[in-house]
């Protein structure tokens, strides 16, 4: 089985939450976060820029601002990793910088503290 | 690649990501978390805190630059010899990065891009 962490946008979480349930992946834990990505946005900057101030321009790209994210992270089945992924994607695309990332990582074993299941038969998906 | 979060003390975290961008390292995940470590909180007069507040620091790398990372934040968080508290480094693996603005996906093997 996979972990799959994703970084969003915190305007995009329902947005987010609707399409995995409608492709069948309900369970979830969500939460929030600040990042920064490689540093190429920043919003009071760009803003600046934007109005033409050389003292913005000129510090454009090299920022340290911390910006506001939600993070959700989803153990499904290994057949379901890649449904999930583009899931995720599909819903959060903008095509602008600070759509966030995805990361998938294995893992080694769940159990279900209510039943003791364990493996994929713990998960909601398998 | 390898996933690193590192538990760092609230009033050290600037330092750290001050450290890590100037080495290169922009792309960072900071939370709020709240933990204690294996000396079972700290005990003040009769009262025991045993919930901590930490920051977390998470961030994705390539398997080359682990030894470089670490040593980043070692440096930076460290408070000085023997103080309990300066936090934890775990080290994960990972799979597979996507970048959801572009759709390149990233593994250790190369990048490809995904179709939309």
């Amino acid at each position: 089985m996979k972990e799959v962490m994703a970084i969003i946008r915190m305007n995009k979480i329902n947005e987010t939450k609707r399409a995995l349930v409608n492709s069948g992946i309900s369970s979830m834990h969500a939460r929030d976060c600040q990042g920064r990505g490689k540093g190429l946005v920043d919003i009071q900057l760009l803003r600046g820029a934007e109005q033409g101030y050389e003292e913005a321009i000129s510090q454009l790209g090299n920022t340290q601002r911390l910006i506001p994210k939600r993070m959700i992270s989803i153990v499904v089945p290994d057949s379901l990793t890649e449904e999930t992924v583009s899931t995720i994607i599909a819903a959060n695309r903008t095509g602008k910088s600070g759509d966030g990332k995805i990361f998938v990582m294995p893992v080694l074993d769940a159990i279900r503290v209510r039943t003791g299941e364990e493996g994929d038969e713990a998960l909601d998906e398998a | 690649m390898l996933m690193i979060r590192a538990i760092v003390r609230p009033e050290k975290v600037d330092a750290v990501l001050e450290n890590l961008m100037s080495e290169g390292f922009p792309a960072v995940t900071k939370m709020n978390v709240s933990g204690r470590g294996k000396q079972r909180g700290i005990k003040i007069g009769d009262i025991t805190y045993d919930e901590l507040p930490k920051e977390l620091l998470m961030m994705v790398i390539p398997d080359a630059d682990k030894d470089l990372v670490i040593g980043l934040i070692m440096a930076a968080a460290r408070t000085g010899e023997g103080a309990y508290g300066d936090g934890k480094i775990f080290v994960s693996s990972v799979d597979e990065v996507y970048t959801v603005s572009s759709g390149i996906k990233e593994t250790n093997a190369g990048t490809e891009e995904v179709p939309s």
